[in-house]
């Protein structure tokens, strides 16, 4: 993986440097807290409902066993003893102070962490594939692009105050990993013969993403060669910068400007500032791309012979194959070498206190499993599990009674325990409602594991509100917590979808009392059980039937207090 | 969206901090008042002998005038006018206006209504990089210490703070970063030296 250069590192060291001094200011007074509080935003720091909440930096997801220990010592020394991995591939810690802060980032830039822009309305963490590197249908490795955009995207001056936050995502795989429409910029990499003599070029698609508005982004450039991405990405940004809506916060997103001017004049006004700046020095060269390239090389893989799935499941006792091979059915994932798979740690067991949730003594386990099973090197997973890429398949039954100690090895892993959640309201001052006692009361209803593999491939996501940090919107069953007269609801939304039919769920009805959550779930889960065809996933059946018998399902025993929920109607 | 007008901060400024393109950061004595009213009266008489910045969009109405265009370009010629862009000023749409500027302003200022928006930014970069502006750029308005760095970097060499900041810890924002991961208007980014 990438490995810092002394520039990158004096960088980040004077960052710190620079933070200390803006906290020392508040502290002291001589900075308001209107003023500080964007500084601190662009350095991840919330002020959340209980206490500062620190949003830490996982460039494209990818990190390594030490960093892992030092996120591990800063959950120990500095917070309650754990930590939160998000979506956006990043890592929260919801109990430090704003003294402690300079010095968690002190301690975070020793091992080439930081948390610059994980928050404010600037460029945001980049997001790739967390199986970048390794995954059997990738036709472009992601992470030099991704690198080469961290960098010049870190504090780049023009665009630190954006009218709204800007998130980017990179995919080079032929599935989407990344739910790439659902970001301000996905930028999909592409190695075409007929294309730029066959050399990297990429798709640009703008103005996607969640929220209150939920909008799949649109194609407003091909096959860009990869040199030209500052330029072509100054002059998008520029446009937004300018013209971007400042008069109203929820109108304020990229989305919304590219929406408005139709994606065809947003494209032209961009391409009518690229042509002035596209020939320029912003561009990237082949000797950065060299430098930056070299560290995603291949690790010291073996010659190894690919085991058959029966091969690897007899090297199990007799009491362990069928839990073993469960869990190489939904959290084992194919490998570009052979005898190599990639293993993906859930952080959702049932009856979890948070998905995506990892205390110090798991972190500091799973560090070791990473050195002893997979070259020192994680991943972080969108939908908040932690991946180990480079697992020697005749290791995998080992490697998984590890795992099983840390309860990190539950296999449900697209199943519908594997529930994307935010913080929700037991944490984040912007949630309407709970999220976390939802998820777990989900998984509790859900806990007989014969059953959840029967109901196969289902994605629920969990928002606290409108904001969608929980992605409810492109979950197959979408749950969003609405606030009603100081009373929690939740609303259902069914037929999201990630990866490359994405889709944005719709709204079934109104919404429900979160005692009532477990059943709404089980009646629609019901109906799909009652009207599957043979091998027919959740998400066919909902296309093939409609919403109507999931509607109905969901509603036969509801408590008939709800009413559609306008608040939130009006503007999703 | 409209901006609010400009309070009058720089006239109570006695100095302003000034960073040339190459050299050191350094406090200078204030020559230059802001004039804030946009509307179709003349230039008041309070600026009639002191140099003055006058709303971009004013020097426009000024230019299309037959009757009040001659006394400004007489006051122009003397270099006691230059412009001041609001935040939402296209200053891409009056590029040959700005081309012909150049002739009578000392130096421009961009206006930055609220610290936190950044529009100004890419008017400074734009005037550097696109429109060929290679004197003085100055940052007014609700300028704070924490936006110095970005502002030099995009373009701006000089900075009428708003008066509650602190000119010393103002001065020491410079040299926070001796390096750089992209380009700006000050030099290339550090990373191509080792690449």
């Amino acid at each position: 993986m990438y490995k810092y250069d002394h520039i990158d590192q004096t960088l980040v060291d004077q960052r710190v440097a620079q933070f200390r001094d803006q906290v020392a200011r508040r502290l002291n007074g001589t900075l308001a807290e209107e003023e500080f509080r964007p500084l601190r935003l662009q350095n991840g720091l919330y002020h959340q409902r209980h206490a500062y909440m620190l949003r830490v930096a996982i460039p494209y997801g990818l990190f390594n066993s030490k960093q892992l220990r030092t996120m591990a010592l800063i959950a120990e020394k500095y917070d309650r003893g754990y930590g939160h991995f998000t979506t956006r591939q990043n890592i929260q810690y919801n109990w430090v102070t704003l003294e402690d802060t300079p010095d968690i980032l002190a301690e975070l830039a020793k091992v080439e962490m930081h948390a610059i822009q994980t928050s404010g309305n600037c460029i945001r963490n980049i997001t790739s594939d967390a199986f970048a590197g390794v995954a059997g249908d990738e036709y472009v490795d992601p992470r030099p692009v991704c690198e080469l955009l961290r960098q010049w995207s870190t504090l780049h001056p023009e665009f630190a105050h954006l009218p709204r936050k800007f998130k980017f995502a990179v995919n080079g795989a032929k599935e989407d990993r990344t739910v790439l429409l659902c970001h301000d910029v996905g930028i999909e990499l592409k190695k075409n013969k007929a294309v730029n003599n066959g050399e990297l070029t990429a798709d640009i698609y703008a103005g996607g993403g969640m929220g209150r508005t939920p909008i799949l982004g649109s194609l407003i450039q091909t096959d860009l060669p990869w040199q030209l991405l500052p330029s072509y990405l100054t002059a998008l940004l520029r446009v937004y910068n300018r013209f971007g809506r400042r008069d109203n916060l929820y109108k304020a997103r990229i989305k919304i400007l590219v929406k408005a001017l139709g994606p065809e004049e947003f494209a032209r006004q961009v391409e009518g500032e690229w042509l002035h700046i596209k020939n320029g020095d912003d561009n990237f060269t082949q000797a950065e791309w060299d430098r930056v390239a070299k560290h995603f090389t291949k690790p010291a893989y073996k010659s190894l012979t690919a085991l058959t799935n029966e091969q690897v499941i007899n090297i199990a006792s007799e009491a362990d194959k069928t839990a073993f091979a469960r869990w190489l059915e939904r959290n084992v994932k194919p490998h570009q070498v052979p005898g190599y798979a990639s293993v993906i740690l859930s952080l959702k067991p049932h009856g979890t206190v948070a998905p995506g949730d990892a205390t110090t003594a798991q972190m500091l386990a799973i560090a070791d499993l990473a050195d002893q099973y997979s070259f020192g090197e994680l991943r972080v997973t969108h939908e908040q599990n932690l991946v180990l890429a480079d697992v020697e398949q005749a290791k995998l039954y080992a490697l998984w009674q590890e795992a099983k100690k840390q309860k990190v090895a539950l296999p449900n892993v697209g199943l519908l325990t594997d529930i994307i959640a935010c913080p929700g309201g037991d944490f984040c001052s912007l949630a309407n409602a709970k999220s976390l006692p939802i998820a777990k009361a989900i998984q509790e209803r859900f806990d007989d594991l014969d059953y959840l593999f029967d109901l196969g491939d289902i994605s629920l996501n969990i928002s606290g509100c409108i904001n969608s940090c929980g992605h409810h919107h492109v979950g197959n069953i979408g749950v969003l917590g609405v606030d009603k007269d100081g009373e929690e609801w939740y609303q259902i939304t069914l037929g999201g979808e990630q990866g490359n039919d994405a889709a944005i769920g719709k709204v079934i009805g109104p919404s429900f009392y979160a005692d009532e959550i477990p059943d709404v779930i089980t009646n629609i889960i019901n109906t799909y059980v009652a009207h599957r065809n043979e091998d027919e996933s959740f998400i066919d059946a909902y296309g093939r039937l409609g919403v109507i018998p999931f509607k109905e399902a969901a509603y036969q025993n509801a408590k008939k207090k709800g009413e559609a929920d306008k608040t939130v109607g009006e503007d999703a | 969206m409209s901006n609010s007008n400009p309070t009058k901060l720089i006239q109570s400024h006695a100095q302003v901090l000034l960073f040339p393109r190459e050299g050191k950061p350094f406090l200078a004595p204030n020559e230059w008042q802001v004039w804030d009213v946009q509307d179709e009266s003349g230039l008041p008489a309070e600026y009639a002998n002191s140099k003055v910045l006058v709303p971009f969009t004013w020097w426009r109405s000024q230019l299309d005038s037959r009757h009040e265009g001659s006394d400004v370009l007489t006051k122009a010629k003397k270099g006691q006018i230059g412009v001041w862009f609001a935040a939402d000023d296209d200053i891409l749409q009056h590029a040959e206006l700005i081309e012909s500027g150049k002739q009578y302003w000392p130096l421009v200022a961009a206006y930055f209504p609220l610290f936190r928006d950044g529009r100004s930014f890419s008017t400074a970069a734009l005037l550097r990089d696109r429109l060929g502006w290679d004197k003085e750029i100055r940052m007014i308005g609700d300028v704070l210490i924490d936006q110095l760095l970005q502002g030099a970097r995009v373009g701006f060499d000089s900075f009428a703070l708003r008066h509650d900041q602190n000119l010393d810890v103002a001065l020491k924002q410079f040299d926070l970063f001796t390096v750089t991961t992209q380009n700006s208007w000050r030099g290339k980014r550090s990373l191509l030296a080792i690449s």
